[in-house]
């Protein structure tokens, strides 16, 4: 097991965290013995990336196999100018280190599919997802409930943003099994789904829904307050909007196998 | 009947954000959908009372009938 033991540097760096009630020099162990993957190092992941990094998660898988463009400057927070045509795990690992160095990365510069997505993921205790479309967001949430890891799930649009955390694989206080990721969209929708490059995004919305969603991690490894299990966060921007919805399991959900 | 219907995101833009609404018995989700004019291709969710539903549900006299878009984008 990796030593977790907090040195001089680190208990100053987290000094923050180590003072908060239900934290402290044990949460902040956690967080440094924790392995969390991101999937997606664009826009949600930007915030996810770096709000993970400087709370001092262990190690960090960042799977993504887009380079950083010009138009992606505009909310992709962690990437530069200066990193313009360069691999986003490549860029997104050096922000990582610059923020902190304690933090090890692990770059998957890739697409996951239906080969990889099992021994990536299966590789971490959490899973984050901030990518950019559906097919790819189902083939994670199965495989995540499968290998029954939390996934903490969010998506963007425009003014607007959802964030949800899946627990399926673990039962609530009623002895039942909590919902999954096709209790809220039991199959992949039809026809393609408007993206960010055709109807835009406001550049901050993606930094309120990750930085959320990295609260979601952060409070799943040190267990403080209740993550949003069973719970949809609507985000909407243009009233400031932010609603609650509660939803239930299927009864008939059953867990994925893998292929 | 009436039926709650809650909107959220996009489909809320000329609409409303909640509103209790009269139909017919035997109407269906896609009933709904029809009448506020929401294309059926941009719904990301259908909740009924909190339980993901499909737009062939028969709703029943006070449901509660929450619409969603796809918000796909990350």
């Amino acid at each position: 097991m990796a030593d977790t033991s907090l040195s001089p540097e680190e208990l100053s760096r987290y000094s923050r965290h180590i003072l908060l009630r239900d934290v402290g020099g044990p949460g902040q162990q956690k967080l440094k013995a924790a392995r969390v993957l991101c999937v997606g190092a664009g826009g949600l992941g930007s915030p996810i990336i770096e709000y993970l990094a400087a709370a001092g998660i262990g190690t960090l898988g960042l799977v993504d196999d887009d380079v950083v463009s010009l138009s992606n400057l505009q909310r992709q927070v962690v990437h530069t100018s200066a990193n313009i045509g360069r691999l986003k795990v490549d860029s997104a690992a050096e922000r990582v280190a610059a923020i902190n160095p304690h933090v090890v990365v692990e770059r998957h510069a890739l697409r996951l599919d239906a080969g990889n997505v099992a021994d990536i993921v299966g590789n971490y205790d959490i899973v984050v997802d901030g990518t950019d479309n559906f097919p790819t967001r189902f083939l994670i949430a199965d495989t995540a409930y499968a290998l029954e890891k939390p996934l903490v799930t969010a998506g963007v649009l425009e003014f607007y943003g959802s964030l949800t955390t899946l627990v399926p694989f673990r039962r609530g206080a009623d002895g039942a099994f909590l919902p999954s990721w096709r209790c809220l969209m039991p199959r992949e929708p039809e026809g393609t789904a408007l993206t960010c490059a055709q109807v835009g995004i406001l550049g901050a919305v993606v930094g309120v829904l990750g930085t959320l969603a990295a609260c979601e991690v952060l409070k799943l490894i040190t267990g403080v307050g209740e993550p949003l299990i069973g719970r949809l966060l609507m985000v909407d921007i243009r009233d400031m909007g932010f609603d609650v919805v509660d939803y239930e399991r299927n009864p008939a959900t059953v867990a994925p196998k893998l292929t | 009947m009436q039926i709650t219907v809650k909107l959220f995101a996009t489909f809320r833009e000329g609409r409303f954000k909640q509103a209790d609404r009269d139909y017919p018995i035997g109407t269906t989700v896609a009933n709904v959908v029809d009448d506020l004019a929401i294309v059926p291709s941009e719904i990301g969710m259908i909740f009924v009372k909190g339980r993901a539903a499909e737009m062939d549900y028969v709703l029943k006299e006070n449901d509660a009938l929450a619409l969603f878009p796809l918000l796909g984008g990350g």
